[in-house]
């Protein structure tokens, strides 16, 4: 399967082979525990961990919001945003990955 | 740039937009103070915004050496500023603060131009949430390419 290379994914997932991993390998001191660097295995982990690391500054933005530590509720508003369109994103993609698979394995009936 | 930066530059306008109806409302409240903190009339606070990286030497150099302008970052608050303009004199010679020939120095606060700062704040907000939500349906609207 063939994955065209998404540009500009640099502050949510990174998943451009080009762009998005140098990136995000940089700052993460380039771990990339699913496979080589730019391999899609890589990737998938580096946008798996970029993912978890919005969901969890989304569970912090809003427990500062619930216990009224926040000074700036639109930054934490930002912040949910981003971590709910960075699941839908990465949620659309594995339901696109899924169904490649499912054709796969349909080819035998 | 990231995908959703838009989002984050709307965010960075509608945190600008909530200071400047904060001073507004310290302003209104402070409207008939005769003391302030430094024992004169209350003076008129105003906000100064900048661009996110317009007077920041790091951001300048390096959009120079890449031979780029500089990107989108949003507003930022960068102070507080006092009105400068004189104080009203008003004539009362009944209140405690009057001197020797019954006027009174009150806050150069203009109700009116507060009313109508606090007009320009509230659409100045409402575009901004409209700019996000315009961002965020674009986005969504891409996700549902892939569906």
């Amino acid at each position: 399967m063939i994955v065209p290379p998404i540009g500009g994914l640099g502050g949510g997932l990174a998943v451009s082979p080009a762009e998005g991993l140098a990136q995000s390998s940089q700052s993460s001191g380039g771990v990339a525990a699913g496979g080589e660097a730019g391999s899609f295995g890589g990737q998938l982990t580096e946008a798996i961990s970029s993912l978890e690391q919005t969901q969890n500054n989304a569970s912090a933005a809003s427990q500062a919001l619930a216990t009224g530590n926040v000074s700036n509720p639109e930054a934490a508003v930002v912040t949910v945003e981003d971590a709910q369109l960075s699941m839908e994103l990465a949620s659309q993609l594995r339901n696109k990955a899924t169904e490649a698979v499912t054709n796969i394995f349909n080819t035998q009936a | 740039m990231g995908l959703f930066d838009a989002i984050g530059i709307a965010g960075s306008g509608l945190t600008a937009d909530r200071i400047r109806m904060d001073v507004t409302a310290e302003n209104l409240a402070n409207a008939q103070t005769t003391k302030a903190a430094n024992g004169k009339p209350y003076q008129r606070q105003e906000v100064q915004l900048a661009q996110v990286g317009a007077r920041n030497f790091g951001g300048a150099l390096s959009n120079a050496l890449a031979q780029s302008g500089p990107k989108p970052g949003g507003v930022q608050v960068t102070g507080i500023v006092a009105d400068n303009s004189p104080d009203q004199q008003v004539y009362d010679p009944g209140n405690p603060e009057a001197n020797a020939k019954g006027y009174v120095l009150m806050p150069n606060v203009s109700t009116v131009t507060e009313m109508t700062d606090m007009i320009s704040e509230s659409q100045s907000y409402q575009s901004d949430v409209t700019a996000m939500q315009t961002a965020k349906s674009m986005f969504t609207s891409t996700l549902g390419l892939l569906k």
